[in-house]
Protein backbone atom coordinates (compact mmCIF):
# COMPACT_ATOMS: atom_id res chain seq x y z
CA UNK A 1 0.00 0.00 0.00
CA UNK A 2 1.23 3.05 -0.44
CA UNK A 3 0.28 6.07 1.54
CA UNK A 4 0.62 10.06 1.05
CA UNK A 5 0.18 13.18 3.44
CA UNK A 6 -2.40 16.09 2.12
CA UNK A 7 -3.45 19.07 4.06
CA UNK A 8 -6.96 20.20 3.61
CA UNK A 9 -6.97 24.52 2.61
CA UNK A 10 -10.21 24.96 1.52
CA UNK A 11 -13.93 23.58 1.54
CA UNK A 12 -16.49 24.56 -1.06
CA UNK A 13 -20.30 24.45 -0.49
CA UNK A 14 -21.32 23.12 -3.62
CA UNK A 15 -24.80 24.20 -5.01
CA UNK A 16 -26.49 20.79 -4.24
CA UNK A 17 -25.34 21.29 -0.56
CA UNK A 18 -22.53 19.10 -0.60
CA UNK A 19 -19.21 19.88 0.71
CA UNK A 20 -16.22 19.72 -1.00
CA UNK A 21 -12.15 20.32 -0.29
CA UNK A 22 -8.80 21.55 -1.82
CA UNK A 23 -6.24 19.16 -0.91
CA UNK A 24 -2.77 19.81 -1.04
CA UNK A 25 -0.49 16.90 -2.12
CA UNK A 26 2.05 15.53 -4.16
CA UNK A 27 1.39 15.26 -8.32
CA UNK A 28 1.83 10.77 -7.73
CA UNK A 29 -1.67 10.99 -5.55
CA UNK A 30 -3.52 13.53 -7.78
CA UNK A 31 -6.42 10.94 -8.91
CA UNK A 32 -7.14 10.54 -12.80
CA UNK A 33 -10.52 11.51 -13.70
CA UNK A 34 -13.13 8.71 -12.47
CA UNK A 35 -10.09 6.92 -10.17
CA UNK A 36 -10.34 7.64 -6.75
CA UNK A 37 -7.97 8.15 -3.26
CA UNK A 38 -8.69 6.94 0.26
CA UNK A 39 -8.16 9.47 3.12
CA UNK A 40 -8.54 9.76 6.55
CA UNK A 41 -7.42 11.47 9.24
CA UNK A 42 -4.85 10.25 10.82
CA UNK A 43 -5.67 9.23 14.29
CA UNK A 44 -8.83 11.10 14.33
CA UNK A 45 -11.54 9.48 16.03
CA UNK A 46 -13.34 9.27 12.77
CA UNK A 47 -10.79 6.59 11.61
CA UNK A 48 -12.83 3.70 11.78
CA UNK A 49 -12.50 4.08 7.70
CA UNK A 50 -11.14 6.23 4.99
CA UNK A 51 -13.23 8.51 2.99
CA UNK A 52 -13.30 7.89 -0.81
CA UNK A 53 -12.78 11.06 -2.77
CA UNK A 54 -12.74 11.10 -6.75
CA UNK A 55 -10.96 14.66 -8.30
CA UNK A 56 -13.54 17.43 -8.95
CA UNK A 57 -10.66 19.33 -10.48
CA UNK A 58 -6.82 19.63 -9.90
CA UNK A 59 -4.22 22.83 -9.44
CA UNK A 60 -1.00 22.82 -9.40
CA UNK A 61 -0.87 22.09 -5.65
CA UNK A 62 -3.25 18.99 -5.47
CA UNK A 63 -6.98 18.55 -6.05
CA UNK A 64 -10.92 19.03 -5.31
CA UNK A 65 -11.67 16.10 -3.53
CA UNK A 66 -15.29 15.32 -4.28
CA UNK A 67 -16.71 12.94 -2.17
CA UNK A 68 -18.98 12.47 1.37
CA UNK A 69 -16.80 14.35 3.17
CA UNK A 70 -16.75 14.12 7.23
CA UNK A 71 -17.65 16.83 8.93
CA UNK A 72 -14.57 16.94 10.93
CA UNK A 73 -12.42 17.63 7.59
CA UNK A 74 -11.48 21.70 8.49
CA UNK A 75 -8.76 23.95 6.22
CA UNK A 76 -5.37 23.08 7.65
CA UNK A 77 -6.50 19.28 8.75
CA UNK A 78 -3.87 16.63 7.89
CA UNK A 79 -5.20 13.75 5.67
CA UNK A 80 -3.49 10.51 5.23
CA UNK A 81 -4.03 9.42 1.31
CA UNK A 82 -4.04 5.91 -0.13
CA UNK A 83 -4.48 6.17 -3.63
CA UNK A 84 -4.98 7.12 -6.60
CA UNK A 85 -7.03 3.65 -6.99
CA UNK A 86 -8.91 1.56 -9.03
CA UNK A 87 -9.99 2.02 -13.17
CA UNK A 88 -10.60 5.51 -14.34
CA UNK A 89 -11.88 6.85 -17.74
CA UNK A 90 -10.29 5.45 -20.83
CA UNK A 91 -10.25 7.42 -23.67
CA UNK A 92 -9.22 6.23 -27.27
CA UNK A 93 -8.30 9.75 -27.93
CA UNK A 94 -8.96 11.61 -30.20
CA UNK A 95 -12.65 12.09 -29.32
CA UNK A 96 -14.42 15.40 -30.53
CA UNK A 97 -17.50 15.29 -29.34
CA UNK A 98 -18.01 14.29 -25.44
CA UNK A 99 -21.10 14.00 -24.08
CA UNK A 100 -21.53 14.00 -20.23
CA UNK A 101 -24.58 12.69 -17.98
CA UNK A 102 -24.53 13.19 -13.93
CA UNK A 103 -26.84 11.02 -12.90
CA UNK A 104 -25.98 11.00 -9.12
CA UNK A 105 -25.91 13.76 -6.60
CA UNK A 106 -23.07 15.87 -8.31
CA UNK A 107 -21.37 16.71 -11.67
CA UNK A 108 -18.44 17.40 -9.86
CA UNK A 109 -16.54 13.99 -10.15
CA UNK A 110 -16.98 14.56 -14.32
CA UNK A 111 -15.60 18.16 -14.47
CA UNK A 112 -12.11 16.90 -15.08
CA UNK A 113 -12.86 14.20 -17.95
CA UNK A 114 -14.71 17.67 -19.68
CA UNK A 115 -11.56 20.03 -18.98
CA UNK A 116 -8.93 17.71 -20.09
CA UNK A 117 -11.92 16.94 -23.55
CA UNK A 118 -11.73 20.84 -24.00
CA UNK A 119 -8.14 21.56 -23.59
CA UNK A 120 -7.71 19.29 -26.48
CA UNK A 121 -10.36 20.52 -28.40
CA UNK A 122 -13.21 18.41 -28.04
CA UNK A 123 -17.09 20.25 -28.01
CA UNK A 124 -18.66 19.28 -24.15
CA UNK A 125 -22.62 18.81 -23.66
CA UNK A 126 -23.66 18.04 -20.49
CA UNK A 127 -26.99 16.35 -19.35
CA UNK A 128 -28.01 16.84 -15.98
CA UNK A 129 -30.82 17.70 -13.61
CA UNK A 130 -29.24 18.69 -11.04
CA UNK A 131 -28.09 22.35 -9.91
CA UNK A 132 -24.74 22.26 -11.69
CA UNK A 133 -21.31 24.13 -10.64
CA UNK A 134 -19.84 27.27 -12.56
CA UNK A 135 -19.05 26.05 -15.90
CA UNK A 136 -17.08 27.47 -19.00
CA UNK A 137 -19.26 29.18 -21.02
CA UNK A 138 -18.26 27.05 -24.07
CA UNK A 139 -19.88 24.00 -22.15
CA UNK A 140 -23.41 23.13 -23.99
CA UNK A 141 -25.72 22.08 -20.42
CA UNK A 142 -29.06 20.11 -20.68
CA UNK A 143 -31.65 18.34 -19.18
CA UNK A 144 -31.24 14.81 -18.26
CA UNK A 145 -34.45 14.35 -20.53
CA UNK A 146 -32.21 15.28 -23.45
CA UNK A 147 -29.64 12.59 -23.27
CA UNK A 148 -30.72 9.96 -25.56
CA UNK A 149 -30.52 13.02 -28.36
CA UNK A 150 -27.11 12.79 -27.45
CA UNK A 151 -26.09 9.26 -28.61
CA UNK A 152 -26.25 10.34 -32.34
CA UNK A 153 -24.61 13.43 -31.45
CA UNK A 154 -21.37 12.28 -28.96
CA UNK A 155 -18.50 9.85 -30.12
CA UNK A 156 -17.84 9.63 -26.24
CA UNK A 157 -20.58 9.56 -23.45
CA UNK A 158 -19.39 9.46 -19.46
CA UNK A 159 -22.07 8.63 -17.00
CA UNK A 160 -21.84 9.52 -13.27
CA UNK A 161 -24.71 7.29 -11.66
CA UNK A 162 -25.19 5.25 -8.17
CA UNK A 163 -25.08 2.24 -8.22
CA UNK A 164 -28.71 1.50 -7.06
CA UNK A 165 -29.68 3.88 -10.10
CA UNK A 166 -28.63 1.12 -12.75
CA UNK A 167 -31.44 -0.02 -13.76
CA UNK A 168 -33.47 3.41 -14.53
CA UNK A 169 -30.09 3.91 -17.17
CA UNK A 170 -32.14 1.94 -20.05
CA UNK A 171 -34.95 4.83 -19.41
CA UNK A 172 -32.46 7.61 -19.33
CA UNK A 173 -30.51 6.77 -22.77
CA UNK A 174 -33.78 5.73 -24.25
CA UNK A 175 -33.08 2.58 -24.69
CA UNK A 176 -35.24 -0.84 -25.07
CA UNK A 177 -35.13 -4.26 -25.71
CA UNK A 178 -33.18 -7.28 -23.96
CA UNK A 179 -30.22 -6.25 -22.23
CA UNK A 180 -27.86 -8.60 -24.14
CA UNK A 181 -28.71 -6.62 -27.19
CA UNK A 182 -28.38 -2.68 -25.98
CA UNK A 183 -26.08 -1.63 -28.21
CA UNK A 184 -25.15 2.29 -28.60
CA UNK A 185 -23.60 3.81 -31.45
CA UNK A 186 -20.81 5.22 -29.12
CA UNK A 187 -18.67 4.11 -26.92
CA UNK A 188 -19.93 4.66 -23.74
CA UNK A 189 -18.29 4.48 -19.90
CA UNK A 190 -19.82 4.96 -16.06
CA UNK A 191 -18.43 5.89 -13.22
CA UNK A 192 -20.73 4.19 -10.57
CA UNK A 193 -20.65 5.05 -7.15
CA UNK A 194 -20.61 2.01 -4.75
CA UNK A 195 -19.24 1.70 -1.69
CA UNK A 196 -15.52 0.82 -1.58
CA UNK A 197 -14.23 1.15 1.90
CA UNK A 198 -11.38 -1.75 1.51
CA UNK A 199 -10.18 0.16 -1.34
CA UNK A 200 -9.76 -3.14 -2.56
CA UNK A 201 -8.15 -5.15 -0.43
CA UNK A 202 -10.90 -7.29 0.99
CA UNK A 203 -12.36 -8.47 -1.96
CA UNK A 204 -15.19 -8.58 0.10
CA UNK A 205 -18.16 -7.91 -2.03
CA UNK A 206 -19.44 -4.80 -0.54
CA UNK A 207 -18.84 -2.62 -4.01
CA UNK A 208 -20.34 -5.78 -6.14
CA UNK A 209 -21.45 -4.54 -9.91
CA UNK A 210 -23.20 -6.82 -11.69
CA UNK A 211 -21.74 -7.42 -15.03
CA UNK A 212 -22.99 -9.00 -18.20
CA UNK A 213 -20.52 -11.71 -17.11
CA UNK A 214 -21.21 -12.13 -13.56
CA UNK A 215 -20.45 -9.40 -10.86
CA UNK A 216 -17.25 -6.74 -10.89
CA UNK A 217 -15.79 -5.20 -8.27
CA UNK A 218 -15.88 -1.56 -8.31
CA UNK A 219 -12.77 -0.93 -6.13
CA UNK A 220 -11.04 -3.26 -8.67
CA UNK A 221 -12.66 -3.56 -12.14
CA UNK A 222 -13.84 -0.13 -11.59
CA UNK A 223 -15.04 2.38 -10.45
CA UNK A 224 -15.21 3.33 -14.01
CA UNK A 225 -17.04 0.82 -16.22
CA UNK A 226 -18.04 0.58 -20.37
CA UNK A 227 -21.44 0.50 -20.44
CA UNK A 228 -21.21 -2.59 -22.57
CA UNK A 229 -19.68 -4.58 -19.62
CA UNK A 230 -22.63 -3.74 -17.39
CA UNK A 231 -25.77 -5.49 -16.99
CA UNK A 232 -29.00 -2.52 -17.13
CA UNK B 1 -2.40 -21.67 30.69
CA UNK B 2 -4.28 -23.49 28.08
CA UNK B 3 -2.26 -25.02 24.59
CA UNK B 4 -2.38 -22.92 21.80
CA UNK B 5 -2.00 -25.13 18.56
CA UNK B 6 -1.85 -21.97 16.58
CA UNK B 7 1.68 -21.35 17.14
CA UNK B 8 3.25 -17.80 14.95
CA UNK B 9 4.25 -14.55 15.56
CA UNK B 10 3.41 -12.04 16.33
CA UNK B 11 0.27 -13.53 17.58
CA UNK B 12 -1.72 -11.32 15.50
CA UNK B 13 -3.91 -11.95 12.32
CA UNK B 14 -6.49 -10.49 10.11
CA UNK B 15 -10.26 -11.46 10.61
CA UNK B 16 -11.68 -13.40 7.92
CA UNK B 17 -12.94 -10.74 5.54
CA UNK B 18 -10.61 -8.02 5.15
CA UNK B 19 -7.99 -9.30 3.39
CA UNK B 20 -9.33 -11.22 0.73
CA UNK B 21 -8.97 -14.75 0.18
CA UNK B 22 -4.74 -15.10 -0.78
CA UNK B 23 -2.22 -12.49 0.37
CA UNK B 24 -1.73 -9.89 -2.15
CA UNK B 25 1.64 -8.69 -2.86
CA UNK B 26 0.89 -4.97 -3.07
CA UNK B 27 0.19 -4.94 0.47
CA UNK B 28 3.02 -6.71 1.84
CA UNK B 29 3.72 -3.99 4.32
CA UNK B 30 1.25 -5.37 6.36
CA UNK B 31 2.65 -8.82 6.89
CA UNK B 32 5.60 -7.79 8.80
CA UNK B 33 2.46 -7.04 11.63
CA UNK B 34 1.12 -10.48 11.12
CA UNK B 35 1.79 -13.59 12.37
CA UNK B 36 -0.89 -15.19 10.20
CA UNK B 37 -3.18 -15.01 7.40
CA UNK B 38 -6.93 -16.03 7.88
CA UNK B 39 -8.83 -16.17 4.14
CA UNK B 40 -12.48 -14.80 3.19
CA UNK B 41 -15.33 -17.17 4.54
CA UNK B 42 -15.33 -20.03 1.88
CA UNK B 43 -18.58 -21.76 1.41
CA UNK B 44 -19.00 -25.65 -0.19
CA UNK B 45 -20.99 -23.99 -2.84
CA UNK B 46 -20.75 -20.28 -4.45
CA UNK B 47 -22.01 -17.66 -3.24
CA UNK B 48 -23.26 -14.48 -4.59
CA UNK B 49 -23.12 -10.88 -3.73
CA UNK B 50 -26.24 -9.75 -1.68
CA UNK B 51 -28.55 -7.44 -3.60
CA UNK B 52 -29.53 -4.03 -1.90
CA UNK B 53 -27.27 -1.88 0.44
CA UNK B 54 -24.42 -3.87 1.61
CA UNK B 55 -22.81 -0.55 3.72
CA UNK B 56 -23.94 1.71 6.11
CA UNK B 57 -21.83 4.30 8.38
CA UNK B 58 -22.69 5.16 11.46
CA UNK B 59 -19.80 7.52 12.57
CA UNK B 60 -17.91 5.05 14.82
CA UNK B 61 -18.51 2.34 13.08
CA UNK B 62 -20.11 0.68 10.05
CA UNK B 63 -22.23 -2.67 9.20
CA UNK B 64 -21.51 -4.64 6.33
CA UNK B 65 -24.04 -6.57 4.76
CA UNK B 66 -22.28 -9.25 2.27
CA UNK B 67 -23.85 -12.26 1.97
CA UNK B 68 -19.93 -13.71 1.67
CA UNK B 69 -19.62 -13.89 -2.15
CA UNK B 70 -17.19 -16.62 -2.88
CA UNK B 71 -16.34 -19.04 -5.14
CA UNK B 72 -17.37 -22.07 -3.64
CA UNK B 73 -14.49 -24.51 -1.80
CA UNK B 74 -13.70 -26.42 -5.25
CA UNK B 75 -12.92 -23.11 -7.02
CA UNK B 76 -11.61 -21.09 -4.07
CA UNK B 77 -8.96 -24.32 -4.05
CA UNK B 78 -8.00 -23.99 -7.50
CA UNK B 79 -7.45 -20.29 -7.75
CA UNK B 80 -6.03 -19.57 -4.43
CA UNK B 81 -4.03 -23.28 -2.85
CA UNK B 82 -1.18 -21.82 -5.15
CA UNK B 83 -1.00 -18.34 -3.37
CA UNK B 84 -1.38 -19.96 -0.12
CA UNK B 85 1.82 -21.73 -1.04
CA UNK B 86 4.00 -19.23 -1.56
CA UNK B 87 2.73 -17.19 1.10
CA UNK B 88 5.33 -15.88 3.81
CA UNK B 89 2.35 -15.84 5.97
CA UNK B 90 1.50 -19.14 7.54
CA UNK B 91 -2.73 -19.74 6.38
CA UNK B 92 -5.78 -19.96 7.90
CA UNK B 93 -8.64 -21.06 5.84
CA UNK B 94 -11.61 -19.80 6.96
CA UNK B 95 -14.73 -22.15 6.25
CA UNK B 96 -18.47 -21.43 6.27
CA UNK B 97 -20.11 -24.66 5.78
CA UNK B 98 -23.72 -24.83 6.09
CA UNK B 99 -23.82 -28.41 7.65
CA UNK B 100 -21.25 -31.11 9.66
CA UNK B 101 -20.74 -32.93 6.60
CA UNK B 102 -19.84 -30.25 4.47
CA UNK B 103 -17.99 -29.39 7.41
CA UNK B 104 -15.94 -32.77 7.21
CA UNK B 105 -15.56 -32.40 3.72
CA UNK B 106 -14.49 -29.25 3.28
CA UNK B 107 -12.06 -29.83 6.40
CA UNK B 108 -10.76 -32.72 4.56
CA UNK B 109 -9.87 -30.97 1.65
CA UNK B 110 -7.64 -28.53 2.73
CA UNK B 111 -5.60 -31.51 4.90
CA UNK B 112 -1.74 -31.79 3.46
CA UNK B 113 -2.16 -28.18 1.35
CA UNK B 114 1.39 -26.38 1.88
CA UNK B 115 1.44 -23.52 4.24
CA UNK B 116 -2.11 -24.45 5.68
CA UNK B 117 -1.84 -24.32 9.17
CA UNK B 118 -5.32 -24.82 10.42
CA UNK B 119 -8.70 -24.38 9.79
CA UNK B 120 -11.07 -21.48 11.22
CA UNK B 121 -14.64 -22.60 11.32
CA UNK B 122 -17.50 -19.92 11.16
CA UNK B 123 -20.36 -21.36 13.29
CA UNK B 124 -23.85 -20.21 11.38
CA UNK B 125 -25.79 -17.42 13.47
CA UNK B 126 -28.24 -18.91 15.38
CA UNK B 127 -27.16 -22.19 15.72
CA UNK B 128 -28.24 -24.44 18.63
CA UNK B 129 -25.60 -25.89 21.13
CA UNK B 130 -25.52 -29.64 19.91
CA UNK B 131 -25.46 -28.73 16.32
CA UNK B 132 -22.38 -26.65 16.97
CA UNK B 133 -20.93 -29.48 18.54
CA UNK B 134 -21.28 -31.95 15.25
CA UNK B 135 -19.91 -28.76 13.50
CA UNK B 136 -16.95 -29.13 15.24
CA UNK B 137 -16.40 -32.28 15.74
CA UNK B 138 -17.33 -32.80 12.08
CA UNK B 139 -14.57 -30.44 10.97
CA UNK B 140 -11.95 -31.78 13.14
CA UNK B 141 -9.18 -33.75 11.71
CA UNK B 142 -5.58 -33.28 10.74
CA UNK B 143 -5.87 -29.52 10.93
CA UNK B 144 -6.38 -27.83 14.05
CA UNK B 145 -9.66 -26.33 14.08
CA UNK B 146 -10.50 -22.97 15.24
CA UNK B 147 -14.09 -21.92 16.21
CA UNK B 148 -15.63 -19.12 15.08
CA UNK B 149 -18.65 -18.32 17.77
CA UNK B 150 -21.15 -15.80 16.27
CA UNK B 151 -20.74 -12.97 18.83
CA UNK B 152 -24.32 -13.08 20.43
CA UNK B 153 -24.29 -15.94 21.35
CA UNK B 154 -20.22 -16.86 22.09
CA UNK B 155 -20.62 -17.18 25.68
CA UNK B 156 -23.03 -20.18 25.06
CA UNK B 157 -21.12 -22.28 22.58
CA UNK B 158 -18.02 -22.33 24.33
CA UNK B 159 -18.47 -24.93 26.62
CA UNK B 160 -19.12 -27.45 23.96
CA UNK B 161 -16.31 -26.15 21.90
CA UNK B 162 -14.26 -26.95 25.34
CA UNK B 163 -15.96 -30.25 25.50
CA UNK B 164 -15.05 -31.23 21.93
CA UNK B 165 -11.55 -29.74 22.15
CA UNK B 166 -11.01 -27.44 19.01
CA UNK B 167 -7.74 -25.42 19.84
CA UNK B 168 -9.35 -22.21 19.85
CA UNK B 169 -11.90 -20.45 19.71
CA UNK B 170 -12.62 -16.56 17.94
CA UNK B 171 -15.29 -14.23 17.87
CA UNK B 172 -17.28 -13.06 15.39
CA UNK B 173 -18.40 -9.41 14.82
CA UNK B 174 -21.89 -8.36 16.37
CA UNK B 175 -24.93 -7.99 14.35
CA UNK B 176 -26.99 -5.21 14.49
CA UNK B 177 -29.47 -3.24 12.36
CA UNK B 178 -29.06 0.08 10.79
CA UNK B 179 -31.71 1.93 8.55
CA UNK B 180 -30.04 2.73 4.98
CA UNK B 181 -30.74 5.98 3.31
CA UNK B 182 -33.91 4.92 1.91
CA UNK B 183 -35.05 4.47 5.51
CA UNK B 184 -34.96 0.24 4.34
CA UNK B 185 -33.70 -2.35 7.34
CA UNK B 186 -30.34 -3.63 6.92
CA UNK B 187 -29.03 -6.56 9.30
CA UNK B 188 -25.21 -7.23 9.11
CA UNK B 189 -21.76 -7.79 10.39
CA UNK B 190 -20.60 -4.47 12.72
CA UNK B 191 -16.94 -3.22 12.69
CA UNK B 192 -15.03 0.17 14.06
CA UNK B 193 -14.13 1.44 17.33
CA UNK B 194 -17.61 1.36 18.97
CA UNK B 195 -17.58 -2.52 18.60
CA UNK B 196 -14.61 -2.83 21.13
CA UNK B 197 -15.95 -2.66 24.70
CA UNK B 198 -18.71 -5.50 24.10
CA UNK B 199 -15.87 -7.68 22.47
CA UNK B 200 -13.52 -7.06 25.49
CA UNK B 201 -16.26 -8.16 27.55
CA UNK B 202 -17.16 -11.56 25.55
CA UNK B 203 -13.39 -12.14 25.08
CA UNK B 204 -12.83 -12.05 29.17
CA UNK B 205 -15.72 -14.41 29.42
CA UNK B 206 -14.50 -16.88 26.75
CA UNK B 207 -11.09 -16.90 28.61
CA UNK B 208 -12.76 -17.89 31.30
CA UNK B 209 -13.70 -21.49 29.94
CA UNK B 210 -9.79 -22.23 29.89
CA UNK B 211 -10.08 -22.57 26.55
CA UNK B 212 -7.24 -20.32 23.97
CA UNK B 213 -9.26 -17.54 22.73
CA UNK B 214 -8.40 -15.68 19.60
CA UNK B 215 -10.37 -12.20 20.37
CA UNK B 216 -11.54 -9.96 17.79
CA UNK B 217 -13.61 -6.81 17.45
CA UNK B 218 -13.27 -2.80 17.12
CA UNK B 219 -9.29 -2.74 17.58
CA UNK B 220 -8.00 0.43 15.91
CA UNK B 221 -5.03 0.74 18.13
CA UNK B 222 -2.09 -0.99 19.82
CA UNK B 223 -3.72 -0.44 23.13
CA UNK B 224 -6.77 -2.71 22.22
CA UNK B 225 -4.00 -5.39 21.27
CA UNK B 226 -2.55 -5.04 25.22
CA UNK B 227 -5.87 -4.79 26.78
CA UNK B 228 -6.93 -8.11 24.57
CA UNK B 229 -3.55 -9.91 25.49
CA UNK B 230 -3.69 -8.99 29.37
CA UNK B 231 -6.86 -10.75 29.39
CA UNK B 232 -5.30 -13.61 28.65
CA UNK B 233 -6.26 -14.04 24.48
CA UNK B 234 -3.50 -16.15 23.11
CA UNK B 235 -3.90 -14.15 20.00
CA UNK B 236 -6.23 -10.93 18.32
CA UNK B 237 -7.25 -10.61 15.51
CA UNK B 238 -7.58 -7.18 13.37
CA UNK B 239 -10.09 -6.32 11.04
CA UNK B 240 -10.74 -3.05 9.21
CA UNK B 241 -7.88 -1.07 11.00
CA UNK B 242 -6.03 -3.03 8.14
CA UNK B 243 -7.01 -0.85 5.97
CA UNK B 244 -5.82 2.11 7.19
CA UNK B 245 -2.28 1.47 8.57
Amino acid sequence: MHFTEGRIIQLILEPAGMVSAWITCPIAALPAPGRFSLANVRDGWEAVLPTAVFSGGVSDEGFLAVGNLPPSWLPGVTLQLRGPLGRGFRLAGGERRLALAACGETARRLMPLAEEAARSGADVAWFSDLALPHMPAEYELNPLRALPDALTWADFLALDLPLKRLLELRAWLGQSGSAGRLRLPCPAQALIHAPVPCGGIADCGVCAVPGRRGWMRACQDGPVFDLEDLAW
Amino acid sequence: MPKFDFGFDPPLMNAAGILGFAPNPRYKRLWSRLGAFVTNPISFHPRLPVQGTRYISFGVGFLLHTGHPNPGIQAALRRYAPAWARSELPVIVHLLPQDPAEAAQMARRLEGLENVIGVELGLPLGIEKEAARSMMTAAMGELPVMARLPFNSAVELAPAAAEVGVSAVSLGPPRGILADEDGKLVEGRLYGSAVFPFAASVARQLVSFGIPVVAAGGVYREQGIRLFQEMGAMAVQLDAWLWLI
